[in-house]
């Protein structure tokens, strides 16, 4: 059998929710329960990014919402005031984003567990701040109205389904990104120094240099999602990047499971839906969240679908000829030792 | 000739704790030496010391001919220097074959943008580095090759301490530091360590490493450091040492206590 055919045979759960995807847009007809798909759309890729952090490299960032507000104010920014079109105002979120995660991860970087915690969170206040006071520049608590819709390439993105197309392309490439990123040797390297810092370094792993590049690319995709959400909900005020939405973004990342690229859309996704089912609730998803990450640590540690390396695997070029030296049962019976 | 590694009047105190007091030694490449001393004679502070975890209060380490001291730890793993640990340190989660390659990571080239791009190269380094640890796994005979996709914290305890020490050879060191090998192994798991220990030598790696079991100490080395409370007291041919007073005395506990 040739190698594509094969490829493709191993990838078919994954083809097979691709074109589900795609014609979702027929399927679901209701405007809202469109606008709730793209919610998780966002959610996905912001959970995701995160989960390079808390999952992969194993530093626990509470303060993530911060790169999230980075990235729709720089894109909302770019496109009204530079006067750049939007993928260019979108890529600019994404690097002046990650711009910023490396002037975090720079110092931050050498303390260690729960200082760097909280350096994130001050950070994640410290840019509630600034957003809020700085009227000149971000229109304070009032926030910035009426951010045009994104075009790409003549591409004129205005109904809900060219917004579920958009946001489908950005998760779609930030899965692939990831796999690509994480199934080589900066993956294993991270996953390293995440189980054991001290012996990576003994091994040759440059931990810190690691660490800041975990730290810029998590920077790097908030922003993007950010950028997005700006030109969905065309206005952005201080209150959507307060601490409270990284508390969301981890009690995601925690009924997910973290360590894989599944567990943060599910994640993302039951969260998403749950308060919107329950919709006469409202007021009452704050205390969802917070009982998910309890009743999470209590249960399940590890989340729905944490513990195993599930992976969307798009390429098996790394899985070929370990069979050769799996030489059955011949090996012998283990001494206790 | 010149020796591999080369320490020189090596002191750490910890406070007023004299860890390491002006330790002076040398590997010469080839060479198997062993370093031996009762609990607490400052053998891993030593380890730590060369490998750049802790850095030394004074004194040098050089390894051939450049300084090694002040040097971060995977910087030292770099220039061929890498170890093993007294408690096992894997990377419990990772499967064995990932935590055998992760041994390669200071050769790899393959940086966020050519894993993203994945020109051809990177799969041809990605292949390398497979089949280099594969061929580092099979020293191990049917131990670890069976296993390449269990999870590391799923192996017995021998098995870990022989996943840890393929580890340390992918990374290519000249020289590799050995904190107790066999610690906890029985006498036939130990005489495979000791079989090892000399292959892995004649592969052309140095190595030096820290041992309790005498057996294995007198049979494997080719020379013996022995530390008591942080300073060096014997150094020798295994015949020497195990004549030497001094060294009976310091296990056997004929020195007075506090002098």
């Amino acid at each position: 059998m040739p190698t594509f055919i094969r490829t493709l045979l191993a990838n078919l759960p994954h083809i097979a929710l691709l074109a589900l995807a795609l014609i979702l847009p027929a399927i679901i007809k209701n405007q809202y329960h469109l606008q709730v798909v793209i919610f998780i759309g966002i959610y996905a890729i912001l959970v995701l990014s995160l989960n390079l952090l808390n999952g992969y490299v194993g530093l626990l960032s509470i303060g993530h919402a911060a790169f999230y507000g980075i990235g729709a104010y720089a894109s909302a920014k770019l496109m009204m005031e530079a006067g750049l079109n939007f993928p260019l105002a979108m890529s600019g979120a994404g690097l002046i984003s990650a711009g910023f995660g490396y002037l975090l991860a720079k110092p931050t970087l050498k303390l260690s567990g729960i200082y760097l915690t909280l350096a994130t969170l001050g950070f994640n206040m410290i840019l509630f701040l600034v957003l809020q006071s700085w009227m000149r520049f971000t229109n304070g608590p009032l926030g910035i109205m009426s951010i045009p819709a994104p075009s790409v390439f003549g591409w004129e993105i205005t109904e809900k389904v060219d917004y579920y197309y958009l946001i489908l392309f950005l998760v779609v490439m930030t899965l692939f990104s990831m796999q690509r990123l994480l199934k080589c040797r900066f993956g294993r390297a991270l996953l390293a120094i995440r189980e054991d810092q001290l012996a990576a370094e003994a091994m040759g792993v440059h931990a810190a240099r690691y660490k800041t590049q975990a730290f810029v690319l998590a920077a790097f995709y908030a922003g993007i999602a950010g950028s997005f959400y700006a030109h969905f909900v065309k206005f952005i005020s201080p209150d959507s990047f307060y601490i409270n939405e990284s508390f969301i973004l981890l009690a995601m990342l925690a009924l997910g499971g973290q360590g894989n690229l599944i567990g943060p859309v599910v994640g993302a996704a039951i969260l998403i839906l749950v308060p919107e089912i329950f919709r006469s609730l409202q007021e009452y998803r704050m205390i969802v969240y917070g009982s998910v990450l309890v009743i999470m640590m209590l249960v399940r540690r590890q989340g729905l679908l944490g513990g195993k390396a599930y992976s969307l695997r798009l390429s098996y070029f790394d899985k070929k000829k370990e069979k050769e030296y799996i030489r059955g049962d011949k090996f012998l019976p283990e001494e206790q030792g | 000739m010149m020796p591999l590694l080369e320490i020189k009047n090596v002191t750490k105190d910890f406070g007023g704790l004299k860890a390491l007091h002006e330790v002076s030694m040398q590997v010469n490449a080839g060479e198997i030496v062993s370093l031996i001393g009762p609990n607490g004679a400052g053998k891993t502070t030593l380890f730590n010391c060369i490998t750049g975890t802790m850095p030394p209060s004074s004194g040098h380490v050089t390894f051939e001919d450049k300084p090694l001291d002040n040097l971060p730890p995977y910087e030292v793993a770099a220039k061929g220097v890498t170890r093993t640990f007294q408690h096992i340190r894997l990377f419990n989660q990772m499967t064995v074959l990932d935590n055998v390659m992760v041994g390669n990571d200071h050769r790899g080239r393959t940086g966020i943008f050519s894993a993203l791009i994945r020109p051809p190269w990177v799969a041809r380094e990605e292949r390398k580095t497979r089949q280099k640890s594969l061929d580092i796994l099979s020293l191990f005979g049917e131990r670890l090759l069976p296993r390449l996709n269990q999870q590391a914290c799923m192996l017995s305890y021998a098995n870990r301490r022989r996943l840890e020490i393929a580890r340390a050879l992918v990374s290519g060191p000249k020289l590799l530091l050995l904190d107790e090998p066999t610690a906890g192994m029985n006498p036939h798991e130990t005489q495979g360590i000791v079989d090892l220990i000399r292959l892995i030598r004649d592969r052309g790696h140095s190595i030096l490493v820290i041992e309790h079991k005498m057996k294995v100490v007198m049979t494997v080395s080719d020379r013996i450091v022995v530390l008591d409370h942080g300073k060096k007291i014997a150094e020798g041919l295994p015949d020497e040492i195990a004549h030497n007073q001094e060294v009976i005395d310091a296990y056997m506990g004929g020195r007075r206590v506090g002098n």
